[in-house]
């Protein structure tokens, strides 16, 4: 195997490395983004988390 | 199976399309006798070269425009008697960590009078507090305005609202200004019928190989363009972190629209197409954060590729009629060329000739071709990087730049493209970033 082999199976795989590494990343990059809390639309809180006011808990004890 | 999965559908079979057809084709060009073989190894000979041209054009029309608009340029020192006033304008959301360092840079500014304004857009985190610090120390007026969240155009348009001055200066909470930055933008303004100046962002952040990749390509392949507009003053996109606007032109557009992900794409459009000038001024320098994780960086990309087509998707009848809005038409198609078709060139071009170089033993003819894109790549790097009076150690990225780089990011444009398409929902992410912006690192 001569050096312009080697150089064309660097370019040839390098080429189909790099897009197969973009398509993974990109897809990576759907997978964290829906893997997110998802936001209420009302302001404040996600779905993880119940707010409560300190005044609730004074109503409660009263 | 819910509507987002139905919706997946359609770019997922378009894809895949493309690819059988791709594969198909090059399958049966391979079991096709041999006439037919000579014929196809004769268009792709010829589609190399057509590729190759078109790179070859658009390199020369950057590089040349660019180095005209370098020599011509004004660098003539103005007196502060003849400087007129500025607002600043900062929007800020969760920048907490970074917003100290853009106010210490503007109160910095060799300016004689300007004021900034900070828009708070409804951060959870101690973004207020730590611009309100600043409004009592600092010798030029500082002024901190807070609102619920609606995003970015909205809190530009609160602070424009708000400002005193005839001229306004936006920037991002997340960059830092170079001292000099207004006093060389606000030249260009001596020209009325100049609406807004672009200034030139450079990433402040150089400790890694992903960083390092990204200030050669503020440098190569954002810069480069905007300069070589710059010179027949039509700038497609004022950059969020630098631009000086005429209020008087943003009055006559409407100020900012709040429909896209590319407000400054956006607004830049609309500013050509009411018939202002666009200039661009290179020693009006920010700095900003890059992304220094993949995943924030793909993050990016995709947002701005999606903003800028949904800038462009509102002026779509503009792409049939060159005449009246010439100036508009050619903005138009230059960034949608960028933007979109360039990258998606890209990435089919590279993975075909790849194929075609293995199935027709064109091997040698592809490195050639390559070789030649990496030349080109070293060439544009080393003068932009002349002009600019940059590190020359960031000209050897290139290679890397076109080996991997370029590629690697037209991928996720190519996708984010094809999503716009087919209008998937998307929303505003925060970037991640380790805060490493100071006014002293900046300045």
């Amino acid at each position: 195997m001569n050096i312009l082999d080697i150089l064309i199976t660097i370019i040839v795989v390098t080429i189909l490395v790099t897009i197969v590494l973009g398509v993974v990343t990109y897809v990576a990059y759907k997978l964290r983004l829906a893997r997110r809390p998802t936001v209420r639309d009302e302001p404040g809180g996600t779905w993880y988390f119940e707010r409560h006011e300190p005044g609730d808990a004074i109503a409660e004890e009263g | 199976m819910t509507p987002t999965h139905r919706r997946s559908l359609g770019p997922l079979l378009l894809v895949l399309l493309v690819t059988g057809g791709t594969l198909g084709v090059i399958y049966w060009a391979v079991n096709s006798p041999d006439q037919v073989r000579v014929v196809l190894v004769r268009l792709v000979l010829i589609s190399l070269v057509i590729f190759l041209g078109i790179l070859l054009i658009r390199y020369f029309t950057l590089l040349w425009f660019g180095f005209m608009q370098h020599t011509e340029r004004d660098i003539g020192e103005r007196s502060d008697a003849d400087l007129p006033p500025v607002s600043i304008i900062v929007p800020a959301f969760n920048e907490g960590a970074v917003i100290g360092a853009a106010i210490e840079s503007l109160l910095a500014l060799d300016y004689p009078t300007y004021e900034v304004i900070v828009i708070d857009d409804g951060s959870s985190d101690d973004t207020l507090a730590a611009a309100t610090r600043w409004e009592d120390q600092a010798s030029v007026p500082v002024r901190v305005f807070s609102k619920s969240n609606a995003g970015k155009a909205t809190a530009l348009n609160l602070g424009i609202a708000n400002a005193r001055y005839p001229f306004l200066f936006c920037m991002d909470s997340d960059s830092t200004v170079e001292p000099e930055c207004l006093r060389r933008a606000i030249v260009h303004m001596e020209d009325e019928t100049v609406g807004a100046v672009a200034g030139n962002v450079k990433v402040v952040n150089r400790d890694s190989l992903l960083t390092r990749l990204q200030a050669l390509e503020y440098i190569e392949g954002l810069n480069m363009p905007r300069r070589a507009q710059g010179f027949v003053a039509a700038v497609n996109i004022v950059p969020g972190p630098v631009g000086l606007f005429r209020r008087e032109a943003l009055e006559d557009v409407g100020f900012y629209d709040t429909d896209t992900f590319a407000e400054d794409a956006d607004l830049t459009l609309k500013l050509i197409t009411s018939g202002w000038k666009v200039a661009y001024e290179d020693q009006a320098i920010a700095w900003t954060q890059a992304p220094d994780r993949w995943l924030d960086l793909i993050q990016q990309r995709y947002r701005w590729t999606r903003g800028i087509l949904q800038a462009l998707r509102k002026r779509k009848r503009t792409y049939l009629s060159p005449f009246p809005d010439f100036p508009l038409w050619l903005s138009a198609l230059e960034m949608a060329f960028e933007a979109v078709l360039w990258p998606m060139m890209n990435v089919f071009a590279h993975l075909f000739f790849a194929i075609v170089a293995l199935l027709f033993g064109m091997g040698e003819l592809l490195l050639y071709w390559w070789l030649l894109l990496t030349l080109l790549d070293l060439a544009a790097a080393l003068v932009t990087v002349s002009m600019e009076e940059e590190e020359l150690s960031l000209v050897p990225l290139a290679v890397i730049y076109r080996f991997f780089f370029i590629l690697f990011l037209d991928v996720t444009k190519s996708f984010a493209a094809i999503e716009e398409l087919f209008r998937f929902g998307m929303g505003w992410e925060k970037l991640g970033r380790t805060p490493v912006l100071s006014a002293e690192e900046g300045a």
